[in-house]
């Protein structure tokens, strides 16, 4: 009941977006721009990885990690404290993350994590929505940048050579995120 | 409660409804295209102002015959005076001129998709400004439309929520008196269209609106040196847009 209501959430803000569907910057995504290369965030676009702090949660031991990890799938989920759908998601994230092997699977946060949000703040968050694996968050928005993410939650999955397969925006089934991780090994 | 004056019209669908209040809103563009200051925009077809530092949007001078409801690059901020309940005070668009550049959007605290990704923008570009030393050169506006249900308590709420720094004495949440006045300011001043869904046609329970999205920047001469509608921006776009301002300026 609830993800379908959840489900519906996501299709109104589909409609917001066709609403208005011009972003009045220079190389924004929803403009035409003549670029050069592969627009960032895309299907086939290559993500050079970034280094990002974790946080000290269940399944998430302290220090760095690489996102996207070079010769394995990776598959990442941007998320934020305050997103309803984002905590929603977190059951299908743990189903998926159980059932699939030899995969990079990360959370990411995109908050301003250090300044009004505290990392505690966020291993809190991760308690309570029974998070179980490595869970980081975006302290130069170095990620978001690259893989484009303008929502939460936003994932993508990245084959061996860190080459975008797929992103996915707002809920996703476990079932879903599978195939998808799958499809890139 | 939060219902809007009826004008009598049946409402069949929401669906349909939508299509009609997005067709309304391109309606709106004709009738309060001078919302900005029509003598400030800039003339020609090189788009580029004196008044703005940032490169115009790459399809400007269509946009620029579009007679679009809110302004986009080279215009003046609108002005309008509006209660920060947080601050206790009234703040003007416009007061900011001369001291800081201006970053505005405008939400309903309940809303649960669009609105949280546009206040997460200013609350990139806020943890900026303050990391980077440079809090007191910026200001950063959040209107709600809503303003039955975003009582004071409301806002207070919704501002620890999404990380909004209240210490950095740069952000002030405005909320119009009234509904009315929330359509005088949101709609007729800044070209923000918004319309209440009844609860029975609402998909979610919380979803009590639906509205046009946009994030002005504007400089601190007060021109608007960019306009974000549609789906909100990459907060790091948005941060990168303000540290160019700063460079440029």
């Amino acid at each position: 009941m609830r993800r379908r209501d959840l489900l519906a959430g996501a299709a109104a803000l589909g409609i917001f977006g066709v609403g208005a569907a011009s972003t009045f910057g220079d190389g924004l995504p929803g403009t035409t721009s003549g670029s050069e290369e592969q627009s960032p965030g895309t299907v086939g676009a290559t993500v050079d990885p970034v280094t990002l702090p974790a946080i000290d949660a269940p399944g998430s031991p302290p220090g760095e990690r690489t996102v996207p990890e070079r010769g394995r799938v990776t598959f990442v989920e941007m998320f934020a404290t305050w997103c309803t759908t984002c905590q929603a998601s977190m059951s299908e994230l743990r189903a998926a993350h159980e059932r699939a092997d030899d995969v990079q699977f990360v959370s990411v946060n995109i908050e301003p994590v250090g300044e009004t949000v505290e990392k505690a703040d966020v291993t809190e968050w991760w308690v309570e929505y029974e998070g179980s694996w490595p869970v980081t968050y975006d302290a130069e928005l170095e990620l978001t940048r690259r893989l484009d993410a303008t929502e939460v939650p936003f994932a993508a999955v990245l084959d061996a050579e860190n080459t975008i397969q797929w992103t996915g925006r707002g809920y996703k089934e476990a079932d879903t995120i599978v195939a998808e991780i799958e499809a890139a090994q | 409660m939060n219902q809007e004056p009826t004008d009598g019209e049946s409402r069949p669908t929401v669906r349909t409804d939508r299509r009609r209040f997005l067709a309304a809103t391109g309606a709106t563009a004709l009738g309060v295209g001078s919302a900005g200051c029509l003598d400030a925009l800039p003339i020609g077809s090189s788009g580029q102002s004196a008044d703005v530092v940032l490169d115009p949007p790459e399809n400007y001078d269509t946009l620029s015959e579009g007679d679009l409801p809110f302004p986009i690059h080279g215009e003046k901020l609108p002005e309008a005076t509006v209660p920060a309940p947080l601050a206790d005070r009234e703040v003007t668009t416009t007061e900011f001129v001369g001291d800081r550049h201006v970053m505005m959007t405008f939400v309903f605290t309940r809303c649960s998709s669009v609105c949280p990704l546009l206040t997460a923008n200013l609350v990139q570009a806020q943890a900026e400004s303050v990391s980077e030393g440079f809090a007191d050169e910026m200001a950063f506006l959040d209107v709600t439309f809503d303003p039955e249900y975003d009582t004071p308590d409301v806002i207070e709420d919704y501002v620890e929520t999404q990380g909004i720094d209240r210490d950095a004495g740069n952000w002030w949440f405005l909320r119009p008196e009234s509904h009315e006045r929330a359509k005088e300011v949101v709609t007729d001043t800044f070209g923000v269209a918004f319309q209440f869904v009844p609860e029975e046609e609402r998909e979610m329970q919380n979803m009590a609106w639906i509205h046009s999205s946009l994030i002005l920047l504007a400089n601190a001469n007060g021109y608007v040196e960019r306009a974000f509608t549609g789906e909100p921006p990459n907060p790091a776009r948005m941060v990168d847009e303000v540290n160019t301002l700063r460079e440029r300026w």
